[in-house]
């Protein structure tokens, strides 16, 4: 079985005070369904991928509540895995049309941020963590600090290194109408900014966000789309703690693995990938858990520009990354496919990355807890 | 949300760490709290490995610049972790104090 894209959106990313969840979904599900050209009455079922709806905003049995927006009656469910939720809705949504049960499926991803006090939705992000890490009061910028300075003991990973994810995230932003921040920034900037948790500054951290994005998938066959070769999820502690190694994500090397044999490709084969920079040491991890440089020389390659858009390959975040697209939680993960699926339909604009055929996208829960990837390839 | 229930059950775990040796993994000096910690930060969060094999997370305490690296011999007592909140309970937990 196929499982194809048939269309994919997301709203503009950022402060949306005066747009409601209700609203934003409403946006996005009519931009897919004008792009398919499929009526909603043909939507098998709907897979939200959202994590604050409980916590922050006092609203459970998200799936009924966005089918009420819709106007349908199919099953509708919520998805949650942190800040995975919406990859982990998409794995789901895939094999639901692999089954072959359901033709065509909606995924939503949500997440509304910026109407409450960073302090609160510090408090509330943490129910991605353990006890102790909550109880040791760690936020996610601490734990991810715990392992930037792993990594700087142990491969000699510099600020600046870090510091430069953040520019060239900023520069690829700064091309996509649709992102949170289209300001250039420099290294300076970057490592001038205030320390939120040593050695992480502001500008190393991805922002809170508002936004929606939305995918359907269908078994339809498409012989000029784009369809899934792989999708693939591994688990790990969820607190940092208990891990053997602080400098890698164990739940990314698997799934990535994973992901590689389903789709009989190597990381030499992927074009463009949408990685969870969600702190610009996640970048460098994630291209050598996925393989695309060595332990330890992914820093160095990230400073020489070796997956900048024009420079290199694969090219990286071209969205401009949880970093600069913005980070809402629960929509990131839809975001990343959207952002492929554009670039392989040769639609990404002035950020599209020449001749894209093979693209990947890696969405991460927690510190590391869940890993999904995607590999999507044009027919 | 703190539960007076869930406070007295964990702290049944807490014994079992209390009192130990180890060496710190790695360290943040976190700036920006969550909510409930408003009022001790900047405070230090590490990892370490105790001599027993565990790992744990938790503050470090008691603490001068040249404490702060990997490999510090670290030794664990009981503190005061947390804002008591509405439930009024003091919350107590494990911390870390660096070895001389």
């Amino acid at each position: 079985m196929n499982v194809s894209i048939l269309a994919g959106a997301t709203t503009k990313f950022g402060e949306l005070w005066s747009a409601s969840p209700r609203r934003m979904v409403r946006e996005v599900v009519d931009l897919v369904r004008a792009q398919s050209g499929l009526s909603l009455a043909k939507i098998d079922g709907i897979f939200v991928g959202n994590m604050l709806s409980s916590s922050l905003g006092n609203q459970d049995h998200l799936g009924a509540f966005f089918a009420e927006e819709l106007g349908l009656n199919v099953p509708a469910v919520k998805v949650e895995a942190a800040c995975a939720s919406v990859g982990m809705a998409v794995h789901l949504a895939f094999l639901s049309v692999l089954s072959g049960r359901y033709k065509n499926v909606l995924v939503i991803g949500i997440e509304k941020m910026t109407d409450f006090k960073p302090e609160t939705v510090n408090n509330a992000l943490m129910g991605a963590g353990s006890d102790p890490e909550r109880e040791a009061g760690a936020t996610f910028p601490a734990l991810y600090a715990l392992i930037a300075r792993a990594h700087m003991e142990k491969y000699g990973t510099r600020e600046m290194e870090m510091a430069q994810v953040s520019v060239k995230n900023h520069y690829h932003a700064s091309l996509n109408s649709h992102a949170q921040f289209t300001r250039l920034i420099t290294l300076e900037d970057v490592l001038k900014s205030p320390l939120v948790a040593s050695p992480l500054k502001i500008l190393d951290c991805s922002p809170l966000t508002d936004g929606a994005a939305a995918l359907i998938l269908s078994s339809a066959n498409d012989k000029k789309g784009v369809s899934f070769v792989a999708s693939a999820v591994a688990t790990d502690t969820l607190g940092l703690s208990q891990r053997q190694d602080l400098t890698s994500l164990k739940a990314a090397r698997l799934a990535s693995r994973q992901a590689y044999t389903q789709a009989k490709v190597t990381p030499n084969d992927i074009d463009v990938a949408e990685v969870h920079d969600c702190f610009t040491i996640a970048e460098i991890i994630a291209m050598e858990d996925l393989g695309f440089f060595k332990k330890g020389e992914a820093a160095a390659a990230i400073f020489a520009k070796k997956t900048w858009l024009g420079s290199g390959r694969p090219v990286v975040n071209t969205s401009g990354g949880l970093k600069a697209a913005g980070h809402p939680v629960g929509a990131t993960g839809v975001k990343q496919v959207v952002e492929i699926f554009n670039q392989l339909t040769a639609k990404a604009g002035k950020k599209q990355v020449k001749n894209a055929r093979i693209g990947l996208t890696h969405n991460v829960g927690g510190s590391g807890a869940t890993c999904v990837i995607h590999i999507l390839k044009r027919n | 949300m703190l539960s007076p229930v869930k406070i007295w059950r964990n702290q049944k775990k807490i014994r079992s760490l209390l009192n130990k040796n180890g060496e710190i993994l790695s360290f943040t000096k976190v700036y920006v709290p969550p909510a409930g910690f408003e009022a001790q930060a900047p405070y230090v969060v590490a990892v370490a490995k105790l001599d027993d094999k565990t790992r744990i997370i938790a503050q470090l305490v008691e603490w001068e610049d040249q404490d702060l690296k990997i490999g510090k011999k670290v030794h664990t007592i009981l503190r005061r972790t947390k804002d008591p909140g509405i439930e009024g309970i003091i919350p107590y937990g494990i911390k870390l104090k660096p070895l001389d």
